[in-house]
């Protein structure tokens, strides 16, 4: 008589359950997706010309989220980029300065990739932490863009051009729009099914385990840099193009809006988790919010405040932060009611 | 221990859900019951009098003429946050309320952008009419091009459009700021005599319409009447007091105290600055000669005190009053020319600095 150890592995169903249970504690959108009900209902009810205006939501949409999507490939690693905004008018300024658009854009863009490297060259090889380097960076650059633009707007010399670009393509959707979804599609794909993109995650979860597990971190980083430089040059030119004029003091709000829609989706700071889709989400929200504000009439300062609130709300509820909280609390009461030694 | 974890996470997200909701009620509650109400067709025969004096008074919000109301979107780059826009609000809100125009207000902070997108909100809002102050005068072209696609009139204030994009503009009202520049240089000449002055410069921010604007026309006025004043070095000073103070205070040292004769400051926050940097270096500013703009709170004691030898006087609420009064001549008049309304520029000097008519405003 013999007894054979056997491991119940449960029923099928289980498992499609347990699997979706685990996928879905993986995701990291849950707050952003709540935010975004939450604003779509408040929309409806209140301020439905956001949905009859969809192609001024979705300008508003396109503006806050594609140096987002750039910044997302970065903050994934663990790292910041605060030298966006400055890219952002930098490339504008020096795409204004050529008669030929196509040159411009070309050099424009350029630059935000040799930025990107600059950045990751002081990041991963000298080692400074990203924040001082890209702070360096952020005024660096935004010297260049008054020393080049002379401290006054650069206006494009084919106006008509400019002009054309601002208006429908396809349907009621400019190139901003379009522009905006392909970078977004472009990045989902990159982090999700390209290898390069998923080891990131790894780059940012765990910098050490990923190099001893073969990943070449600091190629990753000079990557996620210059994505980063990229798309904040591209968003200059094409609010150049949009403008037909580069303002070398562009891109303001750029910052902290790309942050703000970032974190709002559900990037961890410390890097290693979070998506593009959470940043989308973010974005949505965020640029729904804020026209659906405008619409309304909802005085400037107020509109601060709520942005600020949603901010707040986002990173307070934060699931580590959430847990640091709990963890204290339950100390906290465990001393309380364990006797006292002294007695 | 995994559902004590699986409640936690349930409370967050329940507390997320509550203080979201509070944050949209807020929203919902703060803004302006007005927007709700449609516009009304203007009863030309219950318009108010052309040439009623404007309201001192936010009370006046209520009492706007039944059935004379217009929905109007004012594009600004500024409000509460700047102490000029802080007392051009009021009588730009109490003047359009009397005259039946239901306002939404908003601030871009100077970012051009954001002006832009906020245009577009705008357009698809179909007011009766757009009131623009440009946050960057060279990129309000397509928000212009935008709004003249759709039927909505824009009027202009504070500070002008460029040349070729008037046409897209109904009328403007607002200082000239060109003009504002020409005349603190005309006052300095007039101090400098002929005589050979070294002088300093500290502009507004750069890139701003108006920084550019007082900074070519006083530069070039200077050129042209007094050739013998020499700019020694120029920063800026990013409208504000701080910046002015630490730029005046770096080009002292690079240029050396001996050799500045003078200062223009673009404008009178900016002076102050200049002034505080000057005592710090033990020069005292009566001894130089110092002209500015604006005629403000701070200039102004400085104008009657001799530290400051000229300013210009810019009312911000003659500014707002005339954006609400101009914008409201375009809606019921329909004026086949532009109009453009020039703020008297007055020249304000230890002579008339405390004269009731130029009263600082801001």
């Amino acid at each position: 008589m013999t007894q054979t150890a056997t491991l119940d592995l449960g029923n099928a169903n289980t498992d499609l359950v347990s699997r979706l249970k685990t996928g879905l504690a993986r995701r990291t959108e849950g707050r952003a997706v709540i935010l975004l009900v939450l604003v779509l209902i408040w929309a409806l009810i209140w301020e439905p010309t956001v949905f009859s205006a969809y192609e001024v939501t979705l300008g508003r949409l396109a503006l806050i989220g594609l140096t987002a999507v750039g910044l997302t490939a970065v903050i994934l690693m663990g790292e910041l980029d605060l030298s966006i905004a400055s890219i952002l008018a930098v490339s504008g300024v020096v795409m204004a300065s050529f008669d030929n658009v196509f040159v411009g854009i070309a050099i424009a863009l350029a630059i935000g990739l040799v930025i990107g490297a600059v950045n990751a060259f002081f990041v991963a090889v000298v080692g400074i932490n990203s924040f001082i380097a890209t702070l360096g960076m952020l005024f660096f650059l935004r010297g260049m863009a008054f020393v080049i633009s002379d401290e006054e707007p650069v206006s494009m010399e084919n106006k008509d051009f400019a002009l054309d670009f601002g208006k429908p393509l396809i349907g009621e959707f400019t190139p901003r729009i379009l522009i905006f979804v392909l970078a977004f599609i472009a990045m989902h794909i990159f982090l999700t099914r390209v290898r390069v993109g998923r080891e990131f995650y790894a780059v940012g979860g765990n910098r050490e385990a990923a190099r001893d597990a073969g990943v070449p971190v600091r190629r990753r980083v000079f990557t996620g840099f210059m994505i980063s430089g990229f798309v904040a040059a591209g968003a200059g030119v094409i609010v150049t193009l949009q403008l037909t004029a580069a303002d070398p003091t562009a891109g303001s709000n750029a910052l902290l809006t790309s942050f703000a829609a970032a974190i709002v989706g559900g990037i961890l700071l410390n890097g290693g988790r979070g998506s593009v889709l959470g940043t989308l989400l973010g974005a949505t929200s965020l640029a729904l919010l804020q026209v659906g504000m405008t619409f309304r009439g909802i005085e400037a300062d107020v509109q601060n405040i709520i942005i600020g609130l949603v901010l707040f709300i986002a990173v307070i509820t934060d699931p580590n932060s959430i847990r640091a909280v709990v963890g204290s609390v339950r100390s906290f009461l465990s001393a309380r009611s364990a006797p006292d030694p002294s007695t | 221990m995994r559902n004590a974890r699986t409640t936690t996470r349930h409370k967050g997200r329940t507390t997320v859900g509550l203080l979201a909701a509070s944050a949209l009620v807020f929203a919902a509650c703060g803004s302006d019951d007005t927007a709700d109400e449609p516009a009304e067709a203007p009863a030309e025969d219950e318009a108010p009098a052309e040439d009623e004096a404007p309201a001192e008074d936010a009370a006046a919000e209520d009492e706007a003429p039944a059935g004379d109301s217009f929905e109007v979107f004012a594009l600004f780059p500024q409000g509460t946050d700047q102490p000029y826009g802080t007392t051009y609000l009021p009588p730009f809100e109490a003047t359009a309320a009397e005259l039946g125009m239901n306002l939404n207000i908003v601030n871009s902070g100077y970012d051009g952008e954001q002006q832009a997108s906020d245009c577009e909100v705008a357009v698809a809002a179909e007011p009766d009419l757009i009131i623009l102050w440009p946050a960057v005068g060279d990129q309000v072209r397509p928000c212009l091009e935008a709004a003249d696609a759709a039927g909505i009139p824009v009027t202009i204030t504070n500070s002008d459009l460029n040349a070729e994009d008037q046409e897209l503009s109904r009328a403007y009202s607002g200082p000239d700021t060109y003009g504002q520049g020409v005349s603190s240089a005309e006052m300095f000449c007039e101090f400098a005599g002929g005589e050979d002055v070294g002088i300093l410069m500290v502009n507004g921010a750069p890139g701003n319409t108006t920084a550019i604007d007082r900074e070519n026309g006083f530069e070039e006025t200077i050129n042209e009447q007094c050739p013998n004043v020499e700019i020694l070095q120029r920063e800026t000073g990013n409208w504000n007091k701080d910046d002015s103070q630490l730029a005046a205070s770096e080009m002292i040292t690079a240029v050396g105290a001996e050799n500045i004769g003078g200062v223009y400051a673009a404008d009178d926050t900016m002076v102050a600055g200049v002034v505080d940097a000057l005592i710090a270096r033990d020069i005292d500013p009566a001894s130089l000669i110092i002209t500015s703009i604006g005629n403000t709170f701070l200039g102004n004691p400085l104008v009657i005190d001799g530290q400051v030898d000229g300013t210009v006087f810019q009312s911000s609420s003659w500014d707002g009053e005339n954006a609400a009064s101009t914008a409201y001549e375009v809606l019921t008049e329909d004026p086949a020319e532009r109009l453009v309304k020039f703020m008297p520029s007055e020249k304000v000097t230890v002579d008339n600095a405390a004269d009731a008519e130029v009263a600082p405003e801001w």
